[in-house]
């Protein structure tokens, strides 16, 4: 199964994977999903037959079925590299565990559904008060202590690829599910400035909607003109971020944006651990004078990265869009990059007899 | 200053990059009747197959030309006034203070290739890779014989094969690739092409070419058999495209197999001012032998020298320890140093993982570690020059093998095994 480098040619040519008919029609389909899910109840019914309680169960089956078989696929096509064999099989067992069956069991017992996998701000109803009074405290402290502490400390020694490339289902699904058109994010430098601007747009919007909401919920009675938007903030969040970006959008685009379209341009977690990532010890390693500007790395980079512009320079960098998925390292024909953990910022003093050719 | 380049591949853009670097003022322009735009070569494989795009291939946005100033000309160069520094193309004459000829090469032609018969070409221009983007729709039979044991020879067996092509490998030498692999390693190398549905035939030459008046149907081979192809790509090497200079007062390597530009150690021809750079100059190599660096990293490397003499630096070019990476299929392969030179007093380690395309030859020069045949997995090749430039011994190579590993994480650690053997070799 993991004996080559399968489907690594002439996986783009295609109507599906290439902003062909068969892509938009694909991207049309899955919007309607989303636009369906979220705002009717249509799916209701379905999930009553097949004993699922809720439409949002049934959302968190299909969505556990194509991780699967997205991960299954994915497998075949670049399971010969030990990383990527190891992250897609943590990303599959992640989203059945914590991601479709803990909830559901939970369910069954008249419990409030938890997410184990997901924190704040990416969740960010779990740092709001109506929802903490509702949970017991094992749950709270949980919540809080991966949210502040775990996960700034972790993405300050793994990077974020921890979160987004290993454990996030937004992620687990882009990579499995959405791999075949990870080729289609824009590498512009104008979609870059984009990015700049609405990641962290949207990281001081949840920042504020979280304090505003907490702020109304102490003292909102005594002022029912904050309260009033207050409520507003809150229900923009949840409806244009929440649902349209991160599902409607996010997903749908696939096809014809690369799939990383919610976690490059707007998640709020990617934010924070992109930030911290960039003083922490996670950095893509390059070897110098090795790179023949072949662009692979850079065509394959689902965040728009690109990876090209730093091998062709000879320079290790750390981005903080960087969800650490591997595949540029993968692609090279020429084995020049590398993800690494290392508190050193140069590799070279690693190596005193070794200089770069002084051109 | 008038800076005239003529070539726009690796070697002519690193060369115009760096002038620009050096002066943000000078004229520069770049003549190429190939591409208006940087592409990578390598990757024209890339392309062929469909895994990269046009753009994909291409290092720089399309924008770069004119952000940089770099004035662009298409057309060939018919010849060179060295007198009054003129250079003559179909319909304009350009005038140049300084000039580089960084003009690669060309393929070489079989001699028992046809001339005007469809269904045969090269693949190392861009317009080869239209060429053949054509010809494989065209060929209905979908059976292409590639003459040639290289690295392009590979590479195009590789594409063609995931085009759904029967391909056959028809391979002169006694094993594929002998300038960089021994027997061993081209035996395991040629068995993953195997896998992979690729035939080969070893020890084999084509004595002609048979057509239906139009179009290839078929390679005879001296052997007498006839292999029923409808598409035949030879892959022989490349030349250095140096015959428009043929009469001009540039002095050529008039001897040697390859014509390549002569250039001394600041790249300068024969004639002052003028430079080479890349496949078309031939250089002194570490054995004092001339001959010509056909290499991506070379060209490059030899692009920034001449660019910083062009604009009177005087710098020496210096090729250091050689090293070069490679792919066949599936399989990476990293050199360094001195590993097919057959040196006097030269002996080998080398061990070859069982059931796996993967293994590790160390070349030693009395005790002297000098080179590294890298198969199968990644390695950092700049410990490998260190090693060498120290002049390290076996032991403490292979104590210290590891940390050179480049494979992604969670790959398994360098292990000697029992079975590596340490060979002298009589040469």
């Amino acid at each position: 199964m993991y004996s080559n480098q399968k489907g690594l040619l002439s996986v783009y040519s295609h109507s599906t994977t290439n902003r062909g008919w068969v892509g938009w029609l694909l991207s049309a389909l899955l919007i309607s999903f989303y636009l369906i899910f979220y705002f009717t109840e249509w799916p209701t019914p379905v999930a009553a037959l097949l004993q699922l309680g809720n439409k949002w169960t049934l959302y968190g089956l299909l969505y556990s079925i194509a991780i699967l078989v997205g991960g299954i696929y994915f497998l075949r096509k670049h399971g010969n590299n030990r990383y990527h064999r190891y992250r897609t099989y943590t990303i599959i067992i992640v989203q059945l565990i914590f991601g479709f069956s803990i909830p559901y069991v939970m369910q069954l017992f008249n419990q409030h559904e938890y997410y184990f996998s997901y924190f704040w701000p990416l969740k960010i109803e779990y740092f709001y008060p109506d929802t903490i009074l509702k949970q017991p405290l094992p749950l709270v402290l949980y919540s809080f202590i991966g949210s502040l502490i775990v996960f700034p400390l972790l993405g300050f020694i793994l990077g974020k690829r921890f979160y987004c490339s290993w454990i996030c289902g937004c992620g687990g699904l882009a990579n499995t599910f959405g791999d075949p058109w990870r080729h289609l994010s824009s590498k512009s430098l104008a979609s870059w400035k984009f990015e700049q601007v609405s990641i962290y747009s949207v990281l001081f919007l949840a920042l504020t909607a979280t304090v505003i909401v907490c702020v109304n919920w102490a003292v909102g009675e005594s002022y029912p003109l904050f309260s009033h938007y207050a409520f507003k903030l809150q229900s923009f969040y949840g409806f244009w971020i929440g649902a349209i970006w991160a599902g409607v959008i996010g997903v749908g685009l696939y096809p014809l944006m690369g799939t990383r379209v919610w976690c490059r341009f707007g998640c709020p977690m990617a934010a924070i651990l992109g930030l911290i990532q960039k003083f922490g010890r996670f950095r893509i390693t390059v070897k110098d004078n090795m790179c023949i500007a072949c662009g692979n790395c850079s065509a394959h980079c689902e965040m728009g990265i690109d990876v090209r512009s730093y091998a062709m320079n000879n320079q290790d960098f750390k981005r903080a869009a960087c969800v650490g998925c591997g595949m540029c390292a993968h692609v090279c024909p020429r084995g020049v990059l590398k993800l690494e953990n290392k508190w050193d910022t140069d590799p070279l003093s690693r190596l005193p007899g070794y200089s770069v050719k002084n051109l | 200053m008038q800076h005239v380049i003529i070539g726009n591949g690796v070697a002519g853009i690193t060369a115009a990059n760096e002038l620009r670097r050096l002066d943000a003022e000078a004229a520069i322009t770049i003549i190429s009747c190939e591409s208006e735009h940087f592409f990578s070569r390598p990757a024209l494989m890339y392309e062929f197959c469909g895994q990269l795009s046009r753009s994909d291939i291409e290092p720089y946005e399309r924008t770069h030309y004119e952000r940089m100033g770099f004035n662009r000309v298409t057309g060939r160069v018919h010849s060179i006034d060295t007198e009054q520094k003129i250079l003559r193309l179909d319909s304009q004459e350009i005038s140049f203070d300084t000039l580089l000829l960084a003009v690669g090469s060309r393929p070489v032609q079989a001699p028992w290739q046809p001339a005007g018969v469809q269904g045969v070409g090269h693949f190392v221009t861009l317009q080869d890779l239209e060429w053949l983007k054509t010809a494989t729709r065209k060929a209905a039979a979908k059976r292409v014989a590639v003459v040639g044991g290289g690295l392009i020879g590979i590479e195009i067996a590789e594409i063609l094969l995931a085009a759904g092509f029967a391909v056959q490998f028809i391979i002169r030498e006694d094993w594929y690739w002998p300038v960089a692999l021994n027997r061993e390693e081209a035996q395991f190398i040629a068995t993953h092409m195997a896998d992979h549905g690729c035939s080969i035939l070893l020890e084999t030459e084509v004595s002609e070419v048979s057509t239906d008046g139009a179009t290839v149907t078929g390679v005879a081979l001296q052997t007498g058999e006839t292999v029923p192809v409808d598409l035949l790509l030879v892959a022989i090497g490349v030349t250095p495209n140096t015959s428009f200079l043929e009469d001009s007062p540039i002095h050529l390597d008039y001897e040697a197999r390859h014509r390549g530009i002569l250039v001394n150690e600041f790249l300068e021809t024969s004639v002052p001012g003028i430079f080479a750079a890349g496949d078309c100059a031939t250089v002194s190599w570490f054995d004092g032998q001339r001959r010509p660096e056909q290499l991506w990293y070379t060209a490059r490397d030899q692009g920034y020298i001449a660019a910083a003499n062009m604009f009177g630096l005087r710098k020496k070019y210096e090729r250091g320890v050689l090293y070069n990476a490679a792919k066949f299929f599936d399989i990476e392969y990293t050199t360094v140093g001195l590993v097919n030179f057959q040196l006097e007093g030269q002996s080998e380690w080398y061990q070859k993982i069982p059931n796996q395309p993967i293994s590790q030859r160390i070349v030693m020069q009395h005790d002297r570690v000098v080179g590294f045949n890298m198969i199968g997995t990644r390695w950092d090749h700049r410990y490998f020059i260190c090693w060498i430039q120290e002049g390290r011994d076996l032991t403490y190579v292979l104590k210290n093998l590891h940390k050179a590993q480049f494979d992604a994480e969670f790959t398994p650690p360098f292990k000697v095994l029992p079975a590596a053997i340490t060979s002298v070799s009589t040469a």
